[in-house]
């Protein structure tokens, strides 16, 4: 029984000498929605890539259902039990619907015609349309449904939303929400929209500059970090905390603000020791933990 | 089903090939009587260039000389060229051609390159083959006759020689993303061949030395040795195209 569905560690790209990944680790554990996040150029794609055997690693491992991700040979088995979306929905132009669902469905011996059905009624897709002829929209649908009628074990989506006006980019998440829990499956989705992770995913790993900042579930997440204020009666004290988990701290005058990745306990009973006037204890939100790390690594 | 996309990426190219070829042959022989009521026109030249009016006059003579002369020498060689590169030019890394959406099905690269260049070969084979068919077919038109066996022989040397071109834009079009450098590239590489095989007047190996099977027209001989040579070069060229797919990053 493999533990993680994806389990990449220590792994470095380098193009054209600009470092894409710098050391990055990963884990997708089964059964899992985990969302990749992080701003552009942060290595989403290359990771993305990696995975899927498009792309080779300058050094580290990735290994997908126990399988070394970076061999030819077992990329190929590794890519039998995937779902996968690129960020472009790059598709075949000269195709028609019903023509790229006809070439996809053969590759895939647990290819699902039901429910390949099912997301060509919901989707309204046109079946004689070519692809060159589809909207954006309709293209990260069609996109879509190639990923969810694989009959795959994982499903991997580069940013499934990028480029999509709100309406269409909801439904698209509606579907992959539904998908998801119908189906046994685990889903592993680049985005760059936090809005859209909170409503999605169960786990999420923030990466920066081609490292992972922060992982976990993401109610873990919420219940960790938190925000401690203070505020003095005089300027706010230049002080270290000895307590473990304090991820940033500010001073604006009477002001000193923690942000603390580890809970508030240990850090208010410091805290008590500088007598400050008020202290506030207030959690945060997914996306301020990723501004505040991608601040820390500015 | 890889062989479907492979279709639909070239069947244009090949109906059109297929097109203009049949055409050109159609033209080479209706063309052989009016040539020959022209013949006494032709004027006394000197010089290099007198011995070639003179050596085409003499091809011309028969149907079979006018055919090589006209057809296998010239037309069809030069055209099946162009096709091949034209074939063989295959967008692995063009995003229009849902490059990353291929790398994602369970297939191997070297399973996608050698599908590409099959499907690319058996077009080659049949835009050297079925036109030059027609001149056994269409030469009691003209009152001429031309055997199967020649045309058969002939289009299998145009074939293996014109693979040459077709594996040379395969692997150029591993190493571009476009459509357009690997078919330039490929071009110019053919015009330069052609050159300066004229130039140093390269004997049976010279890859349109072969595609023109010269020997067998004169002296009944196949160009052995061209075509293996012909041969070897674009296997070679095929298995770069597949070492360079399967090393590259997408």
């Amino acid at each position: 029984m493999v533990e993680h569905v994806i389990d990449a560690s220590n792994l470095r790209k380098t193009y054209d000498g600009v470092e894409a990944l710098r050391g990055l680790d990963l884990e997708v554990p089964a059964g899992s929605i985990s969302a990749l996040v992080g701003c552009n150029g942060a290595g989403k794609t290359t990771l993305i890539k990696i995975l899927m055997g498009m792309t080779r690693p300058a050094s580290g491992s990735a290994r997908i259902f126990g399988r070394d991700a970076t061999s030819a040979r077992e990329s190929v088995e590794i890519r039998r039990r995937i779902g996968f979306a690129s960020e472009e929905h790059e598709l075949y132009d000269a195709m028609s619907v019903d023509e790229m669902l006809r070439f996809t469905a053969p590759f895939f011996p647990r290819w699902r015609s039901d429910l390949q059905q099912r997301y060509l009624r919901k989707f309204e897709l046109p079946l004689q349309r070519k692809v060159k002829a589809l909207s954006r929209g309709m293209r990260t649908k069609l996109a879509l449904l190639l990923a969810l009628s694989r009959g795959a074990d994982l499903l991997i989506l580069d940013e499934p939303t990028a480029g999509l006006d709100p309406a269409i980019a909801e439904e698209v998440l509606q579907a992959l929400v539904s998908h998801v829990s119908s189906e046994e499956l685990t889903v592993f989705f680049s985005s760059n929209q936090i809005a859209e992770v909170e409503q999605v995913a169960d786990r999420v790993s923030l990466i920066h500059r081609g490292r992972a900042a922060v992982a976990g579930a993401i109610d873990d997440l919420r219940e960790r970090y938190c925000r401690i204020q203070l505020v003095f009666d005089d300027v706010a004290p230049d002080v270290t905390f000895r307590a473990p988990g304090v991820a940033r701290m500010h001073r604006h005058g009477r002001v000193l603000e923690v942000l603390s990745s580890n809970g508030s306990a240990a850090l208010l009973d410091e805290v008590r020791a500088l007598n400050p006037r008020a202290t506030e204890v207030r959690p945060v939100s997914l996306k301020e933990i990723f501004l505040e790390c991608v601040a820390v690594e500015e | 089903m890889l062989w479907y996309k492979s279709w639909l990426e070239t069947r244009w190219r090949f109906f059109i090939g297929v097109a203009l070829l049949l055409c050109s042959a159609w033209m080479t022989v209706f063309s052989y009587p009016y040539v020959l009521k022209l013949m006494p026109l032709v004027p006394d030249v000197e010089g290099e260039l007198g011995r070639q009016i003179r050596d085409a006059v003499e091809l011309t003579r028969t149907f079979g000389g006018f055919v090589w002369s006209e057809w296998f020498r010239q037309n069809h060689s030069q055209l099946i060229t162009l096709f091949a590169i034209l074939l063989g030019t295959a967008g692995f890394l063009s995003r229009s051609g849902g490059a990353s959406f291929t790398l994602s099905l369970p297939v191997s690269r070297q399973r996608l390159v050698a599908v590409r260049a099959s499907a690319g070969l058996a077009e080659l084979f049949v835009l050297a083959l079925v036109p030059s068919l027609v001149f056994p077919l269409l030469a009691p038109a003209v009152g001429q006759t031309y055997g199967v066996g020649a045309a058969i022989v002939h289009s299998v040397c145009v074939f293996v020689a014109s693979a040459v071109f077709h594996n040379l834009s395969l692997l150029l079009s591993t190493m571009f993303g476009d459509a357009w450098r690997p078919l330039l590239i490929a071009i110019v590489v053919a015009i330069a061949l052609s050159v300066v095989e004229r130039l140093l007047h390269v004997s049976g190996v010279g890859v349109f030395r072969v595609m023109s099977a010269e020997s067998y027209f004169r002296h009944g001989e196949l160009p052995w040795a061209g075509l293996l040579a012909s041969g070897a070069v674009a296997a070679a060229l095929y298995y770069a195209a597949v070492a360079n797919l399967a090393r590259r990053d997408f």
